[in-house]
């Protein structure tokens, strides 16, 4: 007598394929997904996050850093702040690991299509936003122009640096990166130093059009979202990638209500809009 | 809804009909002195004119730790079902709403699968109460959100079947039943208004009582423990020697200070944020339940809380300060 419904509880299994070291303490998994996960996972929106299992450690919640890949392989851009990213850190290539998921809603990609897209990425916030810029690229016709601003603490903590300024060479996308402060002595010219805000302040854009997604530290969006609204960008077009713990990803376990809504099954991409009567969504 | 009369005298013989549908269990006193539920092994163990048990009976539904999973050699897999069928004898009709909103949690889409195979196994068996001055639910006699339903009259309880199962039951218990004459209901002396649901704007107010209440908490979280509709929970897992392990869940408490963190800060800091998160929860929903509120009036928090924080005194403030 087994009364038991399929249990969304059980990860699938997913090997780990390889680490690739950014920064001292960020690294870019790319993982395998097997069996139905890779079903499931084909349904990945930009901005929606998976629950990665680490046998013995826990699971956490990470928002894929692009898209699947055609063989179903998954990359995640994870640094290592917790015990479970830590342990994750420590796995070696074939390890076991479990994954659930896609959770969340994702970007609204049909709405924002033939619109400007304007992304404004704070330290690890580039991992979620690279996932939509991935998609962005690969349906290149299909939007307006696209806008990368990167801020990140310090030069040699920018992550996917080459990358972006290889995708921006090739002029499919214009790129401002901009750092907290550079060493006197690194000589780099090609990075503003100053905040996010300040990017966007000499920034001319056709902002009525624009949509724009955002993710970050909280304080990045308290600023960003008063200053894009100013230029003269929609509430309802200013797209939040917000953080919290989801521990269930299926709307029960309460760690991620905002407001009276719940970040794993509502969000976590929200409409700068639908945040402002929450006072501590940001 | 047929109704028949059981004599009070004939309660212990109901009982054992009782326990051909399962395990047995029902509100006692534990040595301590506590009321509890639990395995009824014999009818003196009954306290059926109890008022309220410290835990409520969600504790059958979503024990305090639970294994969600195992895992051996790199694959999780799911636990056994092992709890047996359990007859859950004489719940108030606000554990039983506590239940019946619980149901509405974890039933619904992406049904959890340990709640669900522990509510089929679990049959309810309800009874009419006579609150006291901690109660605030609407219907203290209502047979609502149960298998069966006793209420109290003089003498005797009236039985009615609301389920199939209940239906079941009066089958089997028939020849306990007399229905030749049929005594009134005794009328409860009910104090209580219910808890309508609170405008969400009401967490944000600048009324006074919030900080008073923030002043005076100490975040010992007991108002969430015994409060038969909270199940807010964590997920923790634990590595054993030998290369296996286990994933569990737990009873997580919002007046914790830990309960609303992520990495690198903190969206609940203060007692204050945290009262008021428990407020928009319990009386206000969360997402798919906004504008259903929780609070099923039972009084546990009202009972247990040290420094007798009572959210009501809130309410009639707001409801003051709403018309002139």
């Amino acid at each position: 007598m087994n009364e038991r419904v399929k249990d969304m509880h059980l990860p699938f299994t997913a090997r780990l394929i390889e680490r690739h070291e950014l920064t001292e303490d960020t690294s870019l998994f790319r993982i395998a997904p097997e069996g139905a996960a890779l079903s499931q996972l084909s349904r990945f929106v930009p901005g929606q996050f998976v629950q990665i299992s680490v046998p013995g450690a826990g699971e956490v919640p990470i928002s894929p850093a692009d898209l699947p890949g055609e063989d179903g392989t998954l990359e995640l851009c994870v640094r290592r702040v917790g015990h479970v990213t830590e342990l994750l850190h420590q796995q070696l290539p074939a390890a076991p690991l479990g994954i659930r998921g896609p959770f969340g809603n994702g970007f609204p990609l049909e709405e924002m299509t033939g619109h400007p897209v304007l992304l404004l990425a704070g330290g690890l916030g580039i991992a979620p936003l690279r996932s939509l810029l991935m998609h962005l690229l690969r349906h290149r016709e299909r939007f307006g122009e696209i806008t990368l601003m990167y801020g990140a603490r310090q030069p040699k903590l920018m992550l996917f640096r080459e990358e972006m300024a290889a995708l921006a060479a090739r002029g499919e996308m214009r790129l401002y990166l901009t750092v907290d402060f550079a060493p006197e002595t690194n000589g780099i010219q090609s990075c503003a130093v100053g905040l996010l805000p300040d990017l966007l302040k000499g920034f001319r854009f056709d902002a009525p059009a624009t949509y724009a997604a955002v993710c970050g530290p909280p304080p990045l969006y308290r600023c960003l979202i008063a200053d894009l609204e100013q230029a003269g960008v929609a509430p309802g077009r200013i797209m939040l990638s917000l953080e919290r713990r989801m521990r269930c990803g299926v709307g029960r376990c309460c760690h991620c209500a905002i407001g009276q809504k719940l970040c794993c099954v509502d969000g976590p991409v929200f409409r700068a809009g639908e945040l402002k009567d929450i006072p501590e969504a940001l | 809804m047929e109704k028949s009369f059981l004599e009070a005298t004939q309660l212990s013989s109901f009982l054992e009909k009782l326990r051909l549908f399962g395990e047995l269990h029902g509100p006692t006193v534990t040595d301590a002195g506590v009321a509890t539920f639990a395995p009824i092994a014999a009818p003196s163990q009954l306290r059926i004119n109890y008022r309220r048990t410290q835990i409520p009976p969600k504790k059958y539904l979503l024990p305090f730790r639970e294994q969600l999973l195992s895992y051996r050699d790199g694959r999780y897999a799911e636990p056994a079902e092992t709890q047996p069928p359990i007859v859950l004898f004489a719940l108030h009709p606000c554990d039983l709403a506590g239940i019946a909103y619980l149901d509405l949690v974890f039933l619904g889409d992406n049904t959890d699968p340990g709640y669900a195979a522990r509510r089929a196994r679990l049959t309810l068996v309800g009874i009419s109460c006579e609150p006291d001055d901690f109660c605030f639910c609407s219907a203290p006699d209502s047979a609502a959100n149960c298998d069966a339903f006793l209420t109290a009259v003089k003498s005797g309880y009236l039985f009615s079947a609301v389920t199939a199962r209940g239906e079941a039951i009066a089958a089997a218990a028939a020849d306990l039943f007399s229905t030749t004459e049929v005594p009134q209901p005794v009328a409860a002396q009910h104090p209580g208004t219910g808890v309508a649901p609170q405008g969400p704007e009401l967490r944000f107010s600048d009324n006074p009582l919030w900080q008073k209440f923030a002043d005076t908490c100490v975040s010992c979280g007991a108002c969430s423990v015994c409060c038969p509709t909270c199940y807010c929970f964590d997920v923790r897992e634990y590595p054993a020697l030998d290369g296996g392990g286990v994933r569990i869940r737990e009873w997580d408490n919002c007046f914790f200070a830990t309960h609303g963190e992520v990495a690198g800060a903190n969206f609940r800091p203060t007692r204050l944020d945290r009262l008021r998160y428990r407020f928009l929860h319990k009386y206000c929903g969360f997402t798919p339940l906004q504008g259903i509120t929780s609070c099923v009036g039972c009084g546990r928090c009202k009972a247990v809380c040290p420094v007798g924080i009572d959210l009501r005194e809130l309410f009639s403030a707001a409801r003051g300060e709403m018309s002139p």
